[in-house]
């Protein structure tokens, strides 16, 4: 049977190659799916949590999780439609008409 | 030694790995997939199926489809991707791990009620009616905040998305 530590270390292995995806790529789209895969990692972690504690209220907060990502991906990609639209490049690199 | 964790933890890793470490961003999206999928059996193995069930339903059959679609709009990976998938040993090793992941799932949940836990669980832990009772319960307002923040996200969207920004 996996112990708790188990899940613990694969859900930080998990967050570190997401982290590890958010800020060594480049492209807008790879990007998105690196957060997808650190919320992933949380998500793991409370339903282990809640698992070997016996405590439900883990899953439910994996239901908001759920939410709060459905929500982020929505208006996320509107926003990368809305930058190709004026940069036509995914490149991250490409949008840095703010920077100084 | 817990062979039904070590297989989709390791499986899970690795698809990581090739999402982070993939060239172009649709086969990115398809080790996100296969992350997807095998978290979702490792929830079974927590007794949490209706999490497992959202996990396939919400993330790969929601989210992910709206990420493939915006890349398929954005970057037409099509050309790039012709060349690859014309190679038949690439297409017949895609197949045989598809069916491998089928029988992965249909072993391990065959196996899910034989598995013992740390914690002695109470009655009936995990089941949807527990789960519902506590959400609609407990985290009433929370429920009423989060549909709140999505009809906000639903706004947002379609107003992001008109022709003049």
């Amino acid at each position: 049977m996996a112990s708790l530590t188990h899940y613990i270390v694969l859900s930080s292995i998990l967050f570190g190659l997401g982290t590890i995806g958010f800020l060594t790529r480049r492209n807008a789209l790879i990007l998105f799916m690196s957060i997808e895969l650190m919320l992933n990692a949380v998500n793991l972690m409370l339903v282990a949590f809640s698992n070997f504690m016996a405590d439900m209220a883990g899953q439910v907060m994996v239901l908001f999780i759920f939410a709060v990502a459905a929500a982020e991906v929505a208006v996320g990609l509107a926003i990368l439609i809305g930058l190709f639209r004026h940069v036509r490049e995914v490149d991250i690199t490409k949008f840095n008409v703010l920077k100084w | 030694m817990d062979l039904y964790f070590w297989v989709f933890a390791s499986m899970s890793v690795l698809a990581g790995l090739f999402t982070i470490a993939a060239k172009d961003a649709l086969p990115s999206a398809m080790g996100l997939l296969t992350v997807f999928i095998s978290l979702a059996s490792l929830y079974l193995h927590l007794h949490a199926p209706l999490i497992a069930i959202f996990q396939v339903a919400i993330y790969a059959g929601a989210i992910l489809i709206l990420v493939v679609f915006v890349i398929m709009l954005l970057m037409a990976p099509g050309e790039r991707l012709a060349a690859i998938q014309a190679n038949v040993s690439y297409r017949g090793s895609g197949a045989l791990l598809g069916m491998c992941l089928i029988g992965l799932v249909l072993v391990g949940t065959k196996g899910v009620s034989d598995i013992v836990s740390m914690k002695a669980l109470p009655e009936g832990f995990g089941n949807p009616s527990m789960f519902g009772d506590l959400f609609f319960r407990d985290f009433l307002l929370h429920f009423e905040v989060v549909s709140v923040l999505l009809l906000v996200a639903l706004i947002g969207g379609i107003y992001l998305c008109k022709k003049k920004l």
